[in-house]
This record gives structure tokens, C-alpha cells and sequence, in this order.
């Protein structure tokens, strides 16, 4: 029996007025957004016109002894297998994809975990790619002011930076530089008046799209939100993926509010890596490649956090290092965001 | 759904998703998957315990399918995967384990090097 293709669930999220609707509306009216469910949390001013739009609102569910990121979404659940059942039923088409938008404060991990975790779900959907809009006029000081501003960051594989039409260039350059510092590892786009087409949205960021060369230039320093470090490391030769797993998962009992990402490469020995990409608790499924995209064969891996340092991070891996088998490497210091 | 103990199991911890997942691909070999799950979770185990050891823990394989954590005062708790043995760790040990713990990582590197 074939292994029914899990759907593809886009999670469009971004701070207040950073432009997540006016993006949706002009791609949804492309012919590749037809067959796309939306889950929306409410029905805002400028009106979604789309025949598959979903009104989901935020029912947070609160594990016992869960923290913020490992909670249930209840109204996703709802909504996913309400699509499930109306598609099963042929009342709607079949679905190409699912993009759930995010209020302005929303924290992606519960909607990352929903999916993971929900037994159901798990089985039928798949978290491809979280998008998070960032306006080019006020993200400075949305990041500045606004910690949720700083996890969708980090929680994303792709910014798209809304509002670059009326922005100065001087101010974009400044708040592109400092995306970058906060998540090296997302892929970066912008987009003028919410222009950029359904394909490019969508494209699933390579799994192994590798941080941004230069990244952590051009900052000014100051002012920020100083305890939210980006960490990007390498090994000097090929970890013991058991024991990464025990680090890593021990990492993010004792820290997982603290870590907002962890995204890379990690050379285990075999013959490809193995992907690894999760937010705070939550971790995808790590895919363990059969071979390598390109010619550079070392670990590369980022992590982000806030109030934990570099060196801490670095320290810690090297007390581990007789049980990981190698040594970690710093690639880019500790660069306060 | 666990067919020994009734258990739900709704699925793998992300640490255990590589040996799950060649045990699910087409033409997989029954035996050999079976000894290299029992491999993987026995140097699991030896890797947890150099870590557990300096906070008076210990955890073993139990019959493939679940690991016992235990203290040296008898206490002791049943655990599925790495997600659920740190906070049963910590539960027994009355603290949380923290790799980037200083004290742990001078005990670490007094101990394995």
C-alpha cells in the first residue's frame, strides 16, 4: 500500500499590522492558491475573499506541567480534521495545501506541536514551512519591544519583509542586518505592497539551506532586546548522533522556554547528515539524508536563545565532547540581538 | 498502540526516528532491524548513564520497549524515549539536569577525559 502524501500546512505568522493578511489575499488569487485552506483567526478589515477560508480561533489547551510551547491548539485540531472529513466527503476539492495564520502575538511552537503531537493529525499533515512577515518601517521596533516579535523570527525558515516600497532603504538594509543576526538560517525575502507570487511563498526552503554568508554584520548593537544570542557552530568531525540526542534533548528539557531554534546540518558519520530543525520544544522529525547537497561535508548548526550565551553553549558541547565524539566549533561569536 | 502493554503510543520521539524509520521502509529486514534497534538503545543507555551517574541515576533497557531510571534508594521510574527520562530524571534527582550546568561539565570532563 502506498504511504498516503502528508498535506503541506504553511504557518503564516507576523507582528500586528506587518502585513501576514494583504500577503495571504494577493496569493491566494493566483491560480496556485485555488486549492489552498486557509485558517484564519479572524475575519480582518481587508476582507480574505477565498472559498476555503476557515475561521479558527485560538483555544489553547495547557498540558499538565506543559510549558507555553508544548500546548495543544484545539480550534486547529478542529479545523484540520473538519478539512480531513469536507475533502473525504468531496465537498471540497482536494487540498493542495493548508496555511494557518497566526494572530500578531501568536507563539508558532503550539501550532508546530498540534500537528507533531495530535495522533490524527501527525498522519496526515505536515508542517513545511513557517513563513513570518516583518515590516520593514516598524520591525525595528516591534523586535525592540515585542518578544513574541523576536520568536516569530526565530521560529521561521522564511522572512518575508512586507512595506520595503515606503521604507527607507537605510532603515530596511539596518533591519535586514539585524534578521539576519536573529536567524541566520532563515531564507530572506521582500516584498513591496505584499507582492510575491503564490510559488515563491510557498517553495519549501531547501531542508539544508545553510545560514546567510555574512551574517551578524552591520549591527548597531544597542538598544535590542540584548539577551537573545544566535549561536552558529560546527564539529571538527563526525558527531555521535546518540549522544547528540541526549545533549540536545537534555538541552531543551532544562532550557526549551530559552531556546527559540535550533536549526542545521549535523554530520553523523553517515553517508548524507541528518536535518535537524525545531522550536523551542518542538522538534520535526529529523531527516536523515542519504547524501550531502553540496560539496561542503561539515555540521552546521545554529541555535538561538535567549538569555543564554555562546559560551555557555560551547562549553557545555566540549564537556560532552568524549561522549558526542567531536568537538564544537564556533563559526559566527555570540551576537547579542 | 503498544500490543505488550496496551499502551498508546502516539508516536516516536524525534531521537528515535531514524531506527523507526528504516524499520518502516519498504524491504526492511525484520532481524536486522531488530538488532540494531537493541544496539541503539544499549549505547543510548551507556551514553545516558555517564551523564546520570553524577546525579545518582541510572537507566537500563527493559525489554526493548522501555527504559527503567533508577536511584540508588530504591526509587525508580518507567520511561518510553529521552523526552520522558529527563523529566523523570529530574523528578528523582529533585533537580533539573542541565547540560550547560557548569558543575556537571567539570564532572564530565574530570570523568571522561
Amino acid at each position: 500500500m502506498n504511504k498516503p502524501v502528508k498535506k503541506p500546512v504553511t504557518v503564516v505568522t507576523g507582528f500586528l499590522g506587518s502585513g501576514k493578511t494583504t500577503l495571504l489575499s494577493r496569493v491566494l488569487l493566483e491560480p496556485e492558491g485555488a486549492n489552498t485552506a486557509v485558517l484564519v483567526n479572524e475575519f480582518g478589515e481587508i476582507g480574505l475573499d477565498h472559498h476555503l477560508l476557515r475561521r479558527s480561533d485560538e483555544k489553547t489547551v495547557l498540558l499538565g506541567h506543559g510549558c507555553v510551547c508544548c500546548t495543544t491548539r484545539d480550534d486547529l485540531v478542529e479545523a484540520l480534521l473538519a478539512l480531513l472529513d469536507e475533502e473525504d466527503r468531496g465537498e471540497i476539492p482536494p487540498l493542495d495545501r493548508v496555511v494557518v495564520e497566526t494572530t500578531g502575538l501568536a507563539d508558532p511552537a503550539p501550532i508546530l506541536y498540534t500537528i507533531f503531537s495530535h495522533p490524527v493529525l501527525q498522519h496526515h499533515y505536515r508542517v513545511d514551512l513557517v513563513v513570518s512577515t516583518v515590516d520593514a518601517i516598524n520591525g525595528a521596533l516591534h523586535l525592540d519591544h515585542n518578544p513574541e516579535s523576536i520568536k516569530q523570527v526565530a521560529a521561521a525558515d522564511k522572512v518575508i519583509l512586507t512595506k520595503t516600497d515606503v521604507a527607507e532603504r537605510e532603515t530596511a538594509q539596518n533591519l535586514i542586518a539585524r534578521l539576519r543576526t536573529i536567524n541566520p538560517s532563515a531564507a530572506l525575502f521582500e516584498a513591496p505592497l505584499g507582492e510575491i507570487s503564490a510559488e515563491e511563498l510557498f517553495r519549501p526552503v531547501d531542508a539544508t539551506h545553510r545560514s546567510a554568508p555574512g551574517a551578524g554584520e552591520g549591527l548597531d548593537g544597542g538598544g535590542h532586546v540584548a539577551r537573545t544570542h544566535s549561536t552558529s557552530f560546527t564539529f571538527d568531525g563526525p558527531a555521535d548522533w546518540a549522544a547528540f540526542g541526549i545533549w540536545l534533548s537534555m538541552l531543551l528539557h532544562a532550557r526549551g522556554e530559552s531556546v527559540l531554534r535550533v536549526k542545521g546540518l549535523l554530520d553523523v558519520g553517515g553517508p548524507g547528515p541528518v536535518v535537524l530543525n525545531g522550536v523551542q520544544h518542538v522538534m520535526h522529525p529529523p531527516q536523515h539524508l542519504d547524501a550531502w547537497p553540496d560539496e561542503d561535508h561539515r555540521s552546521r548548526l545554529v541555535l538561538i536563545a535567549r538569555g543564554v550565551s555562546s559560551g555557555e553553549i560551547l562549553a557545555s558541547l566540549k564537556a560532552f565532547r568524549p561522549l558526542v565524539g567531536a568537538g564544537p566549533l564556533l563559526l559566527e561569536a555570540d551576537i547579542p540581538v | 498502540m503498544c500490543l505488550l502493554c496496551g499502551e498508546f503510543v502516539p508516536q516516536a520521539h524525534w531521537t528515535d526516528r531514524h531506527v523507526e524509520d528504516r524499520a518502516r521502509a519498504k524491504g526492511a529486514d525484520d532481524g536486522g532491524y531488530t538488532r540494531e534497534r537493541r544496539r541503539d538503545r544499549a549505547h543510548r543507555a551507556s551514553l545516558a548513564n555517564e551523564v546520570l551517574k553524577h546525579y545518582g541515576l541510572r537507566v537500563r533497557d527493559w525489554g526493548g520497549s522501555k527504559y527503567v531510571l533508577s536511584d540508588g534508594k530504591g526509587n525508580s521510574e518507567l520511561v518510553g524515549d529521552l523526552g520522558s527520562l529527563w523529566p523523570a530524571a529530574t523528578k528523582l534527582a529533585g533537580r533539573t539536569l542541565d547540560p550547560l550546568d557548569p558543575v556537571l561539565g567539570e564532572r564530565l570532563r574530570a570523568a571522561l577525559e
